[in-house]
């Protein structure tokens, strides 16, 4: 290791991804060639991925469906064989029948006119709705079918679908794996005695959450509605928020074995192009084999893995979504996870709660002060006690310098270690509170107070003085509104209190200079981390660190690079000019220029 | 590989920063005596006899009574010099002394007319030295001054004198000294530096009140007015003994000679460091009558020195207002006429007053303690013409040319002193 420290290495060039300004004007293609091969691929022959993620596509993308249909049927690359018993062992085999309990496979017969002709229906137990395949699946094609069947025999196939099936999304595969991820996905698959496809009914029925109020974020002014663990549902919450026609849900799988579905979510005329290509091509080229959660898909798609703070929201409101949607970011939609991820981000939307957003300026304002000073307090309160008890004393005024002497008398500990035992013991609490099992809960909290408030200090290990630094830095800590970044200043934290105690002020200092640099030369997929301040970006500061009324907020973050830069136009409450009075005119224009 | 190099790099970065520090500063608030006022007198065995008081951690904290206790110990040690006697101090007081607390320095008298020279430098050097702390000349000893303060209204000795050389601010009796300043002022070519005039209480009981030492038959009174005393001789029991009017005046280093309360008033006129003061003006209207105003200074000062026949006359403009507070006559002074005559009784008043005080800066002490050098600089095209110049030999030949504005402003809750028609209309009002 010493012989690479010294020797000389020539460095590997390799160009991160910068969101640039001009990157979103220009075709796509040029931005990133070479890199990106996913994203020449959407329309043309389907490879596998590719038709994985057609099974979930949208009704606005339908018209392309059909077009990849027709192509499918005229390709006529079906691996289906006619014979049905062929299909049935394949499928038992596939799916390890003999093995998977919950795998059902019924078999039936369709009656026409003048024969029956065999078929059968796989599924499984508890991913489906059984009612839905009772009555929309098997009713219709064992008692209705008994109809007239005019022409050749393929022709069975179009007049299923298009006559005997009244279920409503009904999808015809040419590929047993393509039926078999879609059973996966809770969908059932017919396979009928004598043709070449196959049906796949979406009919999944998965056990789960019903929509509830966040946990974690919570607002009073606002929407109560969160993230739960349904991919579909997500979506659906997102889409029934923003009903803009060019709002786009691009299905992804992620996990070579788990194939989780994911959704990229974007407003098409909206965000940059290259960075909607960077998000598809850091997703696509995943390799692993299960995944679980975004919290994990976060870990393997961010810049840089050691900064403390987080380069991507995760966020369990579909509010707070939209409208980073609309700002022209890109978000990212898990299946099985109830937190959506919305990048890229910088320093300032970790200070954010989306109640900002709906509540008026002023108050906003209050509560955007109120959470920086929660940071600095979170982050440099035990810190700076240290550096003053330890080296500054003349910075306290004489009562308080005398009130720590007096309450520091009887402690037997220097201070550093007195602030680590309580730092310490807070974090214990913390963690015990969360373990904790719930009827249990209460109890958690009279010993926390017992042996942090009182016993602590009656014992003379800790002073009082210390008590209220180390509580008001837990508030200050509870009191940031993202939860990864909490953990940032929490481990920071220590880092300033080891500072502080080895050389005061001069610590701080150098920890805050170290810091400083290392946020501001981090990115969030391309874009700075310390954005709008630095490096300063053009009318940022409309709602950097404080925000301005909402009829103010005109431009999109200019950081982000949209496509469209501009919200609303200058006048956005057009009412004020519509007035005859051009006395009132004046006024709001006045108003609005200042 | 480089990723890895930063890695150590910055490993490396925090694992030099403990050796280069490694605590080597830290000190445990309750591991330090902090001082927070130090006395300097002429020892009997050494040069010096210094006396500090050590703030005691305050009591309280877990519900202990204060009791009598004092809310500080008190040292003397003989030292050559004062870090010396920190030194000593050290060897027998228990905790580490620090003086980054410390809130005054008292010299005594004797000290300071011999000069403080030696003393000024060690407190400008010594890095835990407070720039604004106030300095203190005690008439008698300082030990005895610093004896005397038992704080009543504080709890602990440090506030008492965090507050109590503010008091320049409300009575005018004491004037603004911060040692920086007073530091600057003993070596500028422009300026002598002024110190607290500070003394316990002479009286232990009411029967031993006098007013001998009192300077009121100088202001031509029959009676002594509220500064006409200098510090140590006020009659009054209660609270601590030790009390602070007056200044004292230095020439250089040294001291020349005291003030007293009036005279400081008039002192803060001149240099605008005055805020506002309850003023015992005598009715022009009413023999042996008094009129109380609370005075403020509604603009700073205006100051210019011109030569004439080679001597400096220094023109001063006052600009005062005063809200009447108490009328003792019952004269209507809010309106009209009378109005006018109490604002010119009052610019005579003022102005005689301060013609006194400059006089005297002149006659008795030959010493420029308001500054006025600072305007007369302006004649002087280099440094070194004004250096020769030397102001401070020419001082004492300067004319004074004084003009006071002043305005009642505000009459106080009566708006209108009442004829008996007026009152009695309002009392059938109601």
């Amino acid at each position: 290791m010493i012989k690479s420290l010294l020797l000389f290495h020539e460095p590997q060039v390799k160009k991160p991804f910068i969101l640039t300004e001009d990157s979103g004007n220009v075709n796509s293609g040029n931005t990133n060639t070479g890199e990106d091969s996913a994203k020449t691929g959407e329309n043309k022959e389907p490879s596998r991925r590719k038709k994985n993620e057609n099974l979930l596509l949208k009704k606005v993308e339908k018209i392309k469906l059909t077009d990849r249909e027709k192509k499918n049927q005229k390709d006529g690359k079906s691996d289906i064989s006619r014979q049905l018993s062929e299909n049935l062992k394949t499928i038992e085999e596939r799916f390890s029948a003999s093995l998977n309990g919950d795998l059902i496979i019924r078999q039936f017969d369709i009656t026409v006119k003048d024969s029956t002709i065999a078929a059968f229906l796989v599924f499984f137990d508890g991913l489906v709705n059984t009612k839905v395949i009772d009555d929309d699946i098997l009713q219709p094609l064992m008692l209705l079918s008994n109809l007239d069947i005019k022409g050749d025999r393929d022709d069975i196939l179009k007049y299923i679908r298009s006559h005997i099936l009244p279920h409503n999304q009904l999808k015809e595969v040419h590929t047993h794996q393509e039926l078999i991820d879609e059973v996966y996905f809770g969908g059932c698959g017919l396979y009928i005695d004598g043709l070449e496809s196959a049906f796949a009914a979406d009919v999944k029925d998965f056990p789960g959450r019903s929509v509830e109020r966040p946990n974690n974020e919570l607002v009073i002014r606002g929407p109560q509605e969160g993230f739960t663990e349904n991919l579909r549902a997500n979506t659906g919450l997102i889409r029934k928020r923003l009903m803009d026609q060019n709002l786009i849900a691009e299905n992804i799988i992620i996990g070579n074995r788990s194939k989780t579905p994911c959704s990229i979510m974007y407003i098409k005329d909206v965000a940059n192009e290259s960075l909607v290509n960077e998000v598809r091509r850091r997703l696509k080229n995943i390799d692993v084999d299960y995944i679980m959660d975004t919290g994990e898909l976060e870990q393997f798609i961010e810049d840089n893995p050691a900064l403390p703070a987080p380069q991507m929201l995760a966020t369990e409101r579909p509010d707070r979504v939209c409208t980073m949607l609309a700002e022209g970011r890109v978000a990212i939609i898990m299946h099985g996870s109830p937190f959506a991820l919305v990048v890229p981000i910088t320093s300032n939307d970790i200070m954010y709660s989306a109640e900002d957003q709906f509540l008026r300026f002023p108050y906003s304002n209050l509560l955007r002060f109120i959470r920086i000073l929660a940071i600095l307090m979170s982050l440099l309160l035990p810190g700076i006690y240290l550096a003053i008890t330890n080296y500054h004393h003349e910075m306290i005024p004489t009562d308080l310098l005398l009130a720590i002497m007096s309450a520091r008398e009887k402690v037997p500990f220097p201070s550093v270690v007195e602030v680590f035992l309580m730092e310490i013991s807070f974090e214990l609490i913390r963690e015990a509170g969360i373990r904790i099992p719930g009827p249990i809960g209460p109890t958690l909290g009279i010993i926390g107070a017992l042996i942090l408030g009182q016993a602590a200090v009656e014992a003379n290990i800790v002073s009082p003085i210390l008590i209220i630094v180390v509580a008001v830095t837990g508030l200050g800590s509870f009191a940031i509104p993202n939860f990864s970044a909490g953990f940032a200043f929490r481990i920071l934290r220590f880092a300033f209190i080891m500072l502080a105690a080895l050389s005061g002020f001069l610590g701080i200092t150098v920890g805050l200079i170290l810091i400083g640099l290392w946020m501001v030369s981090a990115k969030s997929f391309g874009v700075p981390y310390f954005a709008p301040i630095a490096p300063r970006t053009a009318g940022g500061f409309t709602d950097a660190i404080f925000k301005s009324p909402a009829w103010k907020q005109e431009k999109r973050p200019d950081y982000v690079n949209a496509k469209k830069q501009k919200m609303q136009p200058k006048i956005s409450r057009k009412w004020a000019l519509a007035n005859e009075n051009s006395q009132s005119g004046d006024d709001d224009k006045g108003d609005q220029n200042g | 590989m480089d990723r890895r190099k930063r890695l150590i790099a910055i490993i490396m970065l925090v694992a030099i920063c403990p050796l280069l520090a490694s605590c080597y500063d830290a000190r445990e608030v309750d591991d330090l005596g902090f001082v927070i006022a130090m006395g300097l007198d002429r020892g009997k065995t050494n040069t010096l006899r210094m006396t500090l008081q050590i703030a005691k951690p305050m009591a309280g904290a877990d519900g202990g009574s204060v009791g009598d206790d004092l809310s500080y110990e008190q040292f003397s040690v003989e030292a050559p010099a004062v870090f010396s006697g920190l030194n000593m101090i050290n060897t027998f007081a228990s905790k580490q002394i620090s003086l980054t607390h410390l809130k005054v320095v008292v010299f005594s008298s004797e000290l300071a007319r011999e000069g403080l020279k030696p003393y000024l430098n060690a407190m400008l050097r010594g890095k835990e030295f407070r720039p604004n702390m106030p300095i203190v000349v005690a008439r008698h000893t300082a030990e005895e001054y610093l004896k005397s303060v038992d704080p009543k209204l504080v709890t602990n000795a440090a506030k008492y004198y965090e507050l109590v050389f503010q008091s320049y601010k409300y009575t005018g009796l004491i004037p603004k000294v911060e040692f920086h300043d007073f530091y600057l002022a003993s070596k500028s070519p422009c300026r002598n530096p002024v110190a607290i005039l500070g003394d316990a209480s002479k009286f232990k009981s009411v029967e031993e009140f006098d007013i001998k030492n009192s300077t009121y038959m100088d202001h031509h009174r029959s009676m002594p007015f509220e500064g006409d005393l200098f510090a140590g001789d006020i009659p009054a029991l209660g609270g601590a003994r030790a009390e602070n009017v007056g200044l004292a005046v230095f020439d250089g280093d040294k001291m020349v000679g005291e003030l007293d309360g009036t005279n400081t008033t008039m002192y803060l006129l001149c240099t605008g460091d005055y805020i506002h003061s309850y003023w015992t003006f005598p009715d022009p209207l009413a023999e042996g009558r008094y009129v109380l105003m609370n005075v403020k200074q509604s603009r700073k000062p205006k100051h210019r020195v011109e030569f004439v026949d080679g001597k400096p006359r220094i023109d001063i403009m006052l600009n005062l207002e005063g809200d009447l507070v108490a009328v003792q006559s019952d004269i209507d002074y809010e309106t009209g006429d009378n109005s006018l005559v109490l604002e010119s009784a009052a610019e005579d008043y003022i102005k005689d007053h301060v013609q006194k005080f400059l006089d005297k800066t002149i006659n008795e002490f030959q010493s420029d303690i308001c500054g006025f050098g600072a305007y007369a600089r302006a004649h002087f095209m280099t440094w070194a013409e004004w250096e020769a110049y030397n102001w401070h030999t020419k001082y004492k030949d300067a004319t004074f040319n004084l003009t006071v504005n002043f305005k009642v402003r505000r009459p106080g809750l009566i708006l209108r002193s009442g004829t008996s028609e007026a009152m009695e209309s309002r009392r059938d009002d109601q």
